[in-house]
């Protein structure tokens, strides 16, 4: 009677299992940035997105600005996630953390970029959006640092700047007219809790699977 | 007798039996058009064909169109499912366990976005053009030619904010209006003052979900594949639409030029006077073979025809594979015997013509 008891209590069980394993669907279990993906970056101190727009800074290199925004639902948030020129970042692959990789801005087409000039309200690093189409220079490459071995999308990651090694920051002070409410976005020397950024909305693309195999049609 | 008709009526309904249970089952294989041991991908591309063609929007005179469209996506929901599949295969419909996972609108709308679609284009409720629409997004989805000849399928996972109710009232259709006030007797006063409507309240929620882009055989350069409503949200109107833009890669081996293939080989100064034969992997992994027995010049091409990128419109087209030569001359000098040797064998006279070659002369 107690083996029978046990047996049933053990094939429950089982069955509990395989029943909860089957159970997970066709969720999103996927976790990763990956190369190509398109994502928004949230500074976690500051609360504000990663943004740019067709506003030139007044002063400074006069390039494209680039600033933190409090709202979650301006296309112009978009960056993504691309590797260096040399062509080493395949589509959907996970980005591991110390890889360098350039941001590129969704709606202009410039890269996030920093350089030795002044950001307008706190004299640190100005960092700005460069380039056109995707293609900028050498001062667009930035190095993502985070704990484990991947970006993974619920984790909080510096981006260090291969170059002047600055770490991308948000520290508070706010701009007045056009842009009045955005938060001022720059380079950084120091790594602290100013730095760290979330990967929040937008598009992750999974790896593929080879398309190659062995046609068949024709002879 | 008694016995006999018993029999006979008994036999009479097991035939019956056997044949509802056989149409009991459908042959999701045959609702998709694909066969046995098509992969998920040749599903995936079957279904996605297929559901634009019978969606019931679509074919409003048809009384069978809504079971057609079910079938085609119950046959989808299990086919692409491994385990379902299996379970499919060896027991027949009524051999699946569980009832459905997600909704046909699930299924649909992760190949296609939303709201409806697209058909000519224009998305409905376009014609009123007082309502407001969020953001498009637009993604370079960046692809090799080896996935423009064999096609594929990217999954890609979308995380966006949603409107959802909140408590409360919110203000919205804020607008200028001049209010008319009067000061005294026969004196007015014009003031501009802001108006605003009362709304339900609104709050963003990220939602989360897979949706599935083909890279359709032979997509050319700069095609673009939208999910309506996939993009950024508008609080007092419709959201904007996902694109996916397609970029295709430089490869390595081969140029494309529309349908057709471009490549070049280096062949030696020998295997171009005495001939040679060899072969070319091609983007999927089967080889194309190559044989000369005559002498081949530097700047020769040979067409292999069906052997470029298939046609978008109709994949059975396929363009030509060019393939160019060039020759490499050897890299020692010759002896004086050597030359001799080459002078005996060759029996080339001297040609010595100076002429403009820039011109076309």
């Amino acid at each position: 009677m107690e083996l029978i008891y046990t047996l049933r209590v053990l094939i429950k069980s089982i069955l509990f299992v395989i029943l909860w394993s089957k159970c997970e669907g066709r969720e999103s279990e996927f976790n990763y940035v990956t190369c190509g993906s398109l994502v928004k970056l949230l500074n976690t101190r500051h609360n504000v997105r990663l943004h740019s727009h067709d506003v030139k800074y007044g002063s400074g290199s006069g390039q494209q600005s680039v600033t933190g925004v409090e709202s979650a639902d301006d296309a112009n948030s978009y960056w993504r996630i691309r590797g260096k020129p040399d062509g080493t970042c395949q589509r959907g692959v996970p980005i591991q953390c110390g890889q360098a990789v350039r941001i590129t801005h969704m709606t202009t087409g410039r890269n996030l970029h920093t350089h030795h000039f002044s950001s307008p309200l706190s004299n640190n690093q100005e960092v700005s959006a460069f380039g056109e189409n995707g293609e900028g220079d050498d001062l667009d490459v930035w190095r993502v640092q985070c704990d484990g071995s991947i970006w993974e999308r619920e984790e909080a990651v510096r981006f260090k700047h291969v170059g002047t090694d600055a770490f991308l920051s948000v520290t508070g002070e706010q701009y007045g007219n056009p842009i009045q409410g955005q938060k001022e976005v720059h380079g950084m020397g120091i790594a602290n809790q100013n730095n760290y950024w979330k990967a929040m909305e937008g598009v992750f693309i999974l790896p593929s699977q080879e398309p190659l195999r062995h046609n068949h049609e024709e002879l | 007798m008694a016995v006999k008709g018993m029999n006979l009526g008994s036999v009479c309904y097991l035939v019956l039996y056997f044949v509802a249970a056989v149409l009991a089952g459908r042959d999701f294989y045959k609702i998709l058009g694909v066969s046995k041991s098509a992969s998920v991908r040749d599903i995936k591309k079957a279904y996605r064909k297929l559901a634009l063609q019978l969606h019931p929007d679509r074919n409003p005179d048809d009384p069978t169109a809504a079971d057609k469209f079910a079938d085609l996506g119950s046959a989808y929901e299990v086919l692409s499912d491994d385990e379902k599949r299996k379970q499919y295969d060896a027991y027949g419909e009524d051999g699946l366990k569980e009832g459905h996972h997600g909704s046909h609108n699930d299924i649909f709308s992760s190949f296609f976005g939303d709201f409806g679609f697209m058909f000519g284009g224009n998305r409905q409720g376009q014609q009123d053009r007082n309502i407001p629409r969020g953001n498009d997004i637009v993604l370079d989805l960046e692809v090799t030619l080896e996935e423009v000849y064999s096609g594929n399928f990217v999954e890609v996972v979308r995380n966006k904010p949603v409107a959802k109710e909140a408590p409360g009232k919110r203000k919205c259709n804020c607008r200028q209006e001049m209010r008319t006030t009067q000061l005294g007797p026969g004196r007015f006063q014009m003031t501009q003052e802001v108006v605003c409507d009362e709304c339900p309240n609104i709050k963003l929620v990220n939602e989360e979900r897979t949706l599935e882009v083909e890279i359709e055989q032979g997509v050319r350069d700069e095609m673009e594949y939208p999910f309506i409503g996939e993009g950024e949200p508008h609080i007092d109107g419709e959201p904007g639409d996902l694109r996916f833009r397609i970029k295709v890669m430089k490869h390595p081996v081969f140029e494309r030029r529309g349908d057709d293939l471009y490549t070049n080989v280096t062949i030696s100064l020998v295997e171009a006077l005495v001939g040679f034969e060899m072969d070319i992997t091609h983007l999927d992994g089967h080889t194309v073979h190559i044989e000369r027995d005559k002498i081949t010049k530097p700047g020769a091409r040979l067409w292999k025809k069906g052997e470029g990128l298939p046609n978008f419109d109709n994949n059975n087209i396929r363009g030509s594979l060019i393939v160019s030569f060039d020759i490499e001359f050897p890299q020692t000098q010759l002896d004086d015997n050597q030359k001799e040797g080459v002078r005996g064998i060759l029996k080339q006279s001297s040609v010595q013509k100076v002429y403009n070659g820039l011109q076309g002369y």
